[in-house]
């Protein structure tokens, strides 16, 4: 057993130190946007460079517990700044950056709400932010703003930060909140090791012994600023001592066949994606792009952090088993960013399983799922227990659906801030997910959420984000109302479909309206609606208290039971 | 081929809709229905097409047909 393994270390600073001691000959590569060269720093040299940083951090002031905002992408700037801020016992957060194309005052935006509810000491971001924020108005932003490049020309102080806790909060992981506004999951330096190491242990089950034993390198895409990202590959590789190579979520997706194309040179041994990066890859590579592919050292592609789709699995082994991939590499697994990452993992290694739905299951579950078909997504990682309940947190039994909670040293310490959102989501211990499911001989199988969460292409959307765009155009204010809700669109993933209530039933009038909801919509999230139906005022289903019924309104629109105006 | 039809053909292919059809009012993701994968995909196929580079910040100000048109014009590619 290496050392990390057999004497863990207490917070992620000592995780970091660690590392560098004991893979002093590790690599972390960066690529360039094109995806063509890549720097490689060693594990002492990222090290030396974050130990530098803290000291610029401390020189600007700094202190423990201050929060500092990262808008960047996926750079040693990143890195070096993200470590850095924890070395002084600040709490990093990681921001996505804005949508590739458009929605630039909309990001701006965003970008001043969260630094203003999390009263934000810096925000780093590029070189011209500070001015593009200034001149939309977002004056905090603004205020906090440093580039990249000013924190690097910063001449280091000495770091004077107390030795963290295994309690103390590492860091705020950011993810769609039930208001609208982004929640700020905060992760305890505890929470963040044993995420690592227990994902470590069970990626390499299959194999008889944790990766850091026989894995060599992970090739990733994902941004840091996600879980998966961030703790899968990032802390994972660092503490597990395997070779990263990091590209931009952007080359990705311009370019699918690169995160292959270097898997496959790298000799790989796992890397893992959500659903829609495997179907990504499915959709773009034409038959001549699989040329030059070498898939055969892939053992482990794990898949997870959104709904599993058997036709996307089935369809990726199918088109990439003549380059050597192999279907039992699939390795379905199920987390969230409350449970640090993961929370279960396939440990078979025998490719994916699925189950029929339960016939209990509400006859929409199979149309919200996208089929008859649950994948499993294995049993809970070390020392954690998972459990489906009942509304009331009574036990379901076996093959019952219900919703998943989950208990164990990964769990999240609370939102930043928001005591009331945190009391909803942790009791007496326990996890509630929002993510509906049910166990068969001790594995999970997910068919649905409670929360009202729309997964578009890898983005993690609130129904509030669409709904308050929507009635800001027709002025409801309260009066008219709308709901947002995701429905599937099969392999191709969840798709939003927005219904909103309108005071006239005239055509003319009604066509602008759409228009003007849907660029308002596109301008700002840069999503698109896969439908935009309107009803009559008071026609969308609401509880006493006014609040919309966006489960039932979903169910309306399936049975196409729907009065639609216009 | 001039500029606007060499763009205007690969807003076609990217979004699946007739070049014809495709007006310079028009937005991408309201409009053409581009999602954020889609986006990047015509980022990569603007800059190969046109042997330019676009920066995310220019990237983040084109929400219309017309602000990518007018970006390559004042990248010097009209007389393309």
């Amino acid at each position: 057993m290496h050392p990390i393994f057999s004497d863990p270390p207490a917070h992620l600073p000592a995780a970091l130190r660690s590392a560098a001691a004991s893979f002093p000959e590790r690599t972390v590569s960066i690529f360039d946007g094109r995806g063509r060269s890549h720097e490689r720093r060693t594990f002492p040299e990222l090290l030396a460079a974050v130990e530098r940083t803290a000291g610029r951090w401390a020189a600007l002031g700094v202190r423990p517990g201050d929060r500092v905002v990262l808008t960047l992408p996926t750079s040693w700037s990143w890195l070096e700044a993200w470590f850095g801020a924890m070395l002084c016992g600040a709490l990093p957060v990681a921001m996505a950056r804005g949508p590739a194309m458009g929605a630039a005052l909309a990001h701006l935006q965003k970008v001043e709400n969260l630094v203003q509810r999390l009263d934000a000491r810096f925000l780093l971001a590029s070189a011209s932010y500070r001015e593009e924020a200034a001149r939309a108005g977002a004056e905090h932003s603004a205020r906090i703003c440093l580039s990249a490049e000013a924190l690097a020309g910063t001449t280091p102080a000495r770091v004077v930060a107390p030795e963290p806790e295994p309690d103390d909060i590492a860091f705020l992981q950011l993810t769609s909140g039930s208001t609208g506004f982004p929640r700020a999951v905060m992760i305890p330096h505890r929470a963040a090791i044993h995420n690592a190491m227990a994902s470590d242990v069970a990626i390499g089950a299959p194999h008889g012994a944790p990766t850091h034993a026989w894995a060599d390198s992970m090739v990733s895409w994902l941004p840091l600023h996600h879980d998966m990202g961030l703790v899968g590959c990032l802390l994972l590789s660092l503490m597990a001592g395997h070779d990263l190579y990091l590209f931009q979520p952007s080359t990705f997706l311009a370019r699918p066949r690169l995160w292959l194309e270097h898997l496959g040179r790298h000799g790989t041994s796992f890397a893992p994606a959500p659903n829609f990066g495997y179907q990504l890859c499915l959709e773009r590579l034409k038959p001549g792009d699989l040329e030059g592919l070498d898939l055969s050292s892939w053992h482990d592609a794990m898949t997870g952090a959104e709904m599993i789709r058997p036709e996307t699995v089935r369809g990726f082994c199918e088109t990439f088993a003549p380059v050597g991939f192999r279907p039992e590499a699939f390795r379905p697994c199920y987390g969230l960013a409350e449970g640090t990452l993961a929370v279960t993992f396939d440990l078979r290694g025998q490719g994916m399983r699925t189950r029929p739905l339960p016939g209990d299951a509400d006859p929409l579950a199979a149309a919200a799922l996208g089929g008859n078909e649950v994948v499993s997504v294995g049993v809970p990682i070390a020392d954690t227990e998972v459990r489906i309940t009942g509304p009331d947190g009574s036990r379901r039994r076996d093959g019952e659906i219900g919703e998943v909670r989950v208990q164990g040293p990964s769990i999240f310490a609370g939102y930043y801030n928001d005591p009331e959102a945190s009391a909803q989501c942790l009791q007496n211990g326990w996890l509630l997910t929002g993510d509906l499911g049910f166990q068969h001989e001790g594995e999970l199988y997910l068919t649905g959420r409670v929360k009202d969460l729309i997964i578009v292409r890898g983005h993690n959307l609130m129904p509030h984000e669409i709904e308050w765009l929507a009635e800001e155009v027709t002025g409801g204010g309260g009066a008219l109302r709308s709901g947002a809700f995701a429905v599937s669109h099969g392999a191709g993933g969840e798709e939003a479909v927005l219904v909103v209530e309108a005071e006239t039933r005239d055509r003319n009038r009604l066509e602008p309206l759409a228009e003007e909801i849907r660029s308002r919509i596109g301008r700002t999230l840069g999503l698109p609606l896969a439908d935009l139906v309107f009803v009559r005022r008071g026609k969308i289903p609401k509880t006493t208290s006014g609040k919309v019924q966006r489960r039932q309104l979903r169910d309306l629109y399936l049975r196409g039971e729907i009065e639609q105006l216009g | 081929m001039s500029f606007q039809t060499k763009a205007l053909k690969i807003l076609a292919e990217i979004s699946g809709k007739d070049a014809d059809a495709i007006t310079p009012d028009m937005e991408l993701v309201a409009h053409l229905n581009i999602d954020s994968p889609q986006a990047l995909q015509l980022l990569v196929a603007l800059e190969e097409a046109f042997d330019i580079e676009i920066s995310d910040e220019d990237a983040a100000k084109m929400d219309t047909v017309q602000d990518v048109l007018g970006y390559l014009q004042n990248a010097n590619l009209g007389t393309a």
